[in-house]
């Protein structure tokens, strides 16, 4: 749940994207070979990101700023047949990230409802929008950000995690039993120094950290799995439930990478070496390859990429637009994609949606040149 | 025919999909409501013609057939109102001392002067360009000039040789009608245009336009030929005065044509016919008490070009003057809007009234549907909403464009809603300008949806037939419009209207008289301007443009969207090459384009 990267970096994309440059001129793969029937799935509201997928696929869990009086981000259910859409949160503050628990439907998702500014941040950012005035968005990294799931069954909501800082980015385990998510609690807790202090003002994300607990946790029992200086976040659980694949930020923030690991944190391998911003990775159903965001072909210009489970080969191109692509999830039967994209023109990411062509992507693999070593530092 | 193998993939893939959903909107599907309105005998609808009135009839059939009744208060479905269907000169005249000149060779009324008869010294005036104060540009052709009561001579067009940005200026200001008002308000009597001998059509009268504006100039204008105009300036050279003319310098001023005196009488003879809207409601199955506009209004026009007489045909060659039957302008949309009719009948539930109205007129300037608003025979603030359909029978590649989205801040949730199953590849438009009757409702204030698969290579020429219509996903677009308004149907409340503002860069056309032989996809979306065909043996194609192209520079001009080119395009000169950036697939190319004189 990248929901932070998403956040920060897409405003400056697109204004520099308005200017002419060129889209790359690559010859012969094309986005349809990967992507079919491709539609905008998302209309209303300001902008929306991160549709996840119910087990069925029959539901879409989202992130869309489009709750009347709010300008931040509320999460709704979308079912898929019907095209009702609900929200989940509790309509006031910030939220992010959401997830759908496969057993139970639950639903996930990091919130700030609680703080008692929510109403006064709400009404600020109202105004400043309505001065005309565009923040240079950098997402804030709330610490009052803490994680919370809705009842399938009751409807009621129970907050999971009661620790300063930002706690977010979660996701579920494929049994239902384990949440893995992201937090900078570190940054909060015992005596900083100095230089620890000032890296809290300036970039919070720097302690961002994966942690796993129960899913009936009350917020005792977490367990972190990484140490290393700079931000890891956005983790998912493999489809065997395994492993766990995250992204992690060098000790600058600018170079991000996909790793994966054990549950426990040992065997922390790097999957993709671009020397660029690589991230928002999610695994394929299937288990043979995973899909991820990345800028190597320009700062301004995300796409989704592929890359075999164990990051052997070099990974493939998958969207071929303007703008804004990534944050791709494929439904649970793999024959479908949901990603969040601003190809629809405009400043603000939707998500879409497509058939995914899992067989070329198995054949696009097969025949993939192995890994280059990235040039680091080129393509910034 | 190239097309065929694409066409019946479209159709199985569509018809496969269909298996899954939901049974279809409509028993009888749209395709005999196309194949009839666009059927020769109808003769390509033209309105007032038999063939009109034909079409009216068959439609009023079926609107029975389906259970609509005459709106209340009304004995039947149709709803007749009179329009100017054309004008041509009635015999104008000009004499200057022992010169007689007349119509149509060297004098013809403009399509919007006023009949008269005007005696009066003779003025030139330059280009006759007054550009707003307001501009804060400082171009006044009259500005040393005194032209009360007099008759003022002016050239067609702005300055030939002006730098670009002097005449992306004065372009806006040179429309004809722009002009005789210019000289109306400074007191003139008379209006009489010239075509310079440095222009495109040199020395040519100006052919007479269809007009269907009731509001005349005030005062008679002509356009007179070189020969008259040479009359006029006795030994002067008109080349020589338009060559000062040319640098776009402003303080080149006008000049009274000494001892000369016009006499001029003008007349355009206005021919009126008679169209009519067929206008039909189905009631709400309870009592309206308690729901908030408790009436929705469903529509499209059916009338065409006729035999394309009217200047809107775009036929060459043999096809000129056969039947333009407009399958998909607009059968198609006469259609959706029967199928959307049929689907609410069936339904059991409905807690507004539904108006299925069907108008006549469009092609000549929204009139039918402008006849319903300016006398509406109901409340128009008690409409929730209008529903548009204009030319929605070529789909491809599941494209969708729904414009006139920013009239409600409903809509983006009922599109959202009826799309995830619907599944279109939609582009949403905000801007609820456009050149349909959906933008007659927008002006009335009632929140509006048009639905398009835009245009393509037959528009307005009478390729456009029944054999290339996609009906499936026409019959998709009709169940998805029905979705939309069955939630409005359901529901107490009415959408809140929004005033879009007009942009001021509303495509114009009538500084533009280059020919580039260009078709835009106006429902396309695309940076640049995305070229839905080029004009056979037209510039364009003779520049190797072709479908599927989107033009990102022309003439140095960056383009972004339909605006931009039409803007650049005043600016081009016939006969000068430029060179034109454009895109194909990922690959950026050039070419150099000629344009060529419109008419």
């Amino acid at each position: 749940m990248t929901q932070t990267l998403r956040r920060s970096w897409l405003p400056l994309v697109l204004v520099l994207s308005s200017l002419p440059l060129l889209a790359q001129q690559s010859s012969a793969p094309k986005e349809s070979d990967f992507l079919s029937r491709i539609r905008r799935l998302t209309v209303e509201g300001r902008r929306a990101g991160e549709g996840y997928w119910g087990p069925d696929g029959q539901r879409l869990v989202f992130q869309s700023e489009r709750e009347p009086g709010n300008p931040f981000y509320q999460i709704y259910l979308m079912d898929m047949a019907s095209g009702d859409v609900s929200r989940v949160s509790p309509g006031m503050g910030k939220t992010t990230c959401s997830f759908i628990n496969p057993q139970t439907g639950d639903v996930l998702f990091a919130s700030t409802h609680h703080d008692p500014r929510s109403k006064q941040l709400q009404d600020e950012e109202l105004q400043l929008r309505s001065s005309g005035q565009e923040r240079r968005y950098s997402w804030d990294y709330d610490p009052e950000m803490e994680l919370y799931v809705r009842s399938a069954k009751t409807g009621t909501l129970r907050r999971l995690t009661n620790m300063r800082g930002y706690d977010a980015e979660a996701s579920y385990s494929p049994d239902g039993q384990w949440i893995v998510f992201s937090s900078t609690r570190t940054g909060y807790e015992g005596q900083l120094s100095a230089a620890q202090q000032k890296q809290l003002e300036t970039d919070p994300s720097y302690f961002g950290e994966i942690y796993i607990m129960r899913a009936d946790a009350d917020g005792s029992g977490v367990r972190r799995l990484t140490t290393v200086p700079g931000y890891d976040g956005g983790p998912f659980f493999s489809p065997d439930g395994k492993r766990i694949i995250w992204r992690r930020f060098d000790e600058r923030g600018v170079i991000a990478d996909v790793w994966t690991m054990n549950l426990d944190g040992t065997d922390q391998r790097q999957i993709t070496d671009f020397g660029a911003m690589s991230w928002a990775p999610y695994i394929h159903p299937s288990g043979r390859y995973i899909l991820f965001a990345s800028n190597k072909l320009g700062f301004e210009n995300f796409e989704v990429f592929l890359v075999d489970i164990d990051g052997t080969k070099e990974p493939i191109r998958v969207t071929y637009s303007d703008g804004f692509d990534g944050l791709p999830v494929p439904s649970p039967d793999g024959t479908r994609l949901a990603w969040t994209s601003s190809r629809g023109g405009g400043r603000e990411g939707q998500i879409y949606l497509a058939q995914w062509n899992h067989q070329h992507a198995l054949d696009a693999l097969a025949a993939a040149p192995p890994k280059q070593k990235a040039t680091k530092g080129s393509g910034q | 025919m190239k097309k065929a193998p694409i066409f019946v993939l479209l159709a199985l893939s569509v018809a496969a999909l269909s298996a899954q959903a939901p049974a279809p909107a409509t028993a009888t599907g749209t395709r005999a409501y196309v194949e009839t309105l666009a059927s020769d005998r109808f003769a390509g609808r033209e309105a007032g013609s038999t063939g009109e009135q034909q079409a009216g009839d068959y439609i009023a059939a079926q609107l029975a057939r389906i259970g609509a009744r005459p709106l209340p208060g009304r004995q039947d479905v149709f709803m007749s109102f009179d329009f100017t269907a054309g004008s041509r000169d009635g015999g104008s005249q000009l004499s200057s001392g022992s010169q007689r000149f007349s119509a149509p060779a060297d004098v013809v009324a403009l399509s919007f002067s006023d009949d008269g008869t005007v005696s009066a010294p003779a003025v030139f005036a330059g280009y006759g360009i007054v550009v707003p104060e307001a501009q804060n540009f400082g171009y006044d052709s009259y500005a040393t000039l005194d032209v009360k009561d007099k008759a003022v001579v002016v050239l067609r067009y702005f300055p030939e040789d002006a730098d670009k940005e002097t005449k992306s200026i004065l372009a806006r200001y040179s429309d004809l009608r722009y002009k005789a008002l210019a000289a109306r308000q400074r007191g003139a009597k008379a209006l009489l245009v010239v075509t310079g001998p440095r222009s495109p059509n040199a020395g040519q009268t100006v052919p007479i336009t269809f007009d269907t504006a009731l509001a005349g100039s005030g005062i008679p204008a002509a356009s007179i030929s070189g020969k008259a105009a040479a009359a006029l300036f006795g030994s002067r050279s008109i080349e020589a005065v338009q060559k000062e003319l040319d640098s776009g310098n402003p303080h080149v001023a006008g000049f009274a044509l000494d001892g000369v005196t016009v006499e001029l009488s003008t007349k355009l003879v206005r021919e009126k016919r008679t169209a009519r809207n067929v206008v039909a409601f189905l009631p709400a199955t309870s009592p309206v008490t308690g729901v908030q506009k408790p009436w929705i209004v469903v529509g499209a026009h059916y009338d065409h070009l006729g035999l394309g007489r009217n200047g809107n045909s775009l036929a060459s060659g043999a096809d000129v003057g056969k039947p333009h039957v407009g399958a998909d302008d607009n059968a198609s949309g006469s259609a959706a809007v029967l199928a959307v009719a049929e689907s609410f009948a069936h339904r059991p539930m409905r807690r507004r009234n539904l108006v299925v109205a069907l108008w006549s007129a469009e092609e000549i300037g929204l009139i039918g549907s402008n006849m319903f608003v300016n006398a509406p025979p109901i409340p128009l603030d008690q409409v929730a909403a209008y529903f548009n359909f204009d030319m929605v029978g070529r789909m491809q590649d599941n494209k969708l464009a729904v414009q006139a989205t920013g009239s409600s801040t409903t809509w983006a949730s009922l599109i959202e809603r009826a799309n995830v199953a619907a599944g279109f590849n939609l582009n949403l438009q905000p801007d609820p300008y456009q050149p349909t009757d959906v933008a007659t409702f927008n002006q009335a204030s009632v929140p509006s949806l048009n639905f398009t698969t835009g245009a393509h290579l037959d528009y307005h020429k009478p390729s456009d037939t029944p054999d290339k219509i996609n009906y499936e996903d026409l019959d998709r677009i009709a169940e998805f419009a029905t979705t939309i308004a069955a939630r409005l149907m359901e529901s107490d409340q009415a959408p809140q209207f929004v005033k879009v503002e007009q942009s001021s860069q509303t495509v114009n056309r009538t500084g533009v008289r280059v020919f580039t032989g260009t078709v835009p996809d106006y429902a396309a979306d695309a940076k640049g301007l995305l070229l839905s065909g080029v004009i056979g043996g037209g510039p364009a194609e003779q520049a190797g443009l072709q479908k599927g192209d989107v033009i990102i520079e022309i003439a140095g001009q960056t383009i972004a969207n339909i605006y931009d080119y039409t803007y650049a395009l005043e600016l081009l000169k016939i006969g000068e090459p430029v060179k034109v950036v454009y895109t194909r697939g990922s690959e950026r190319r050039e070419t150099t384009l000629t344009p060529a004189a419109r008419r």
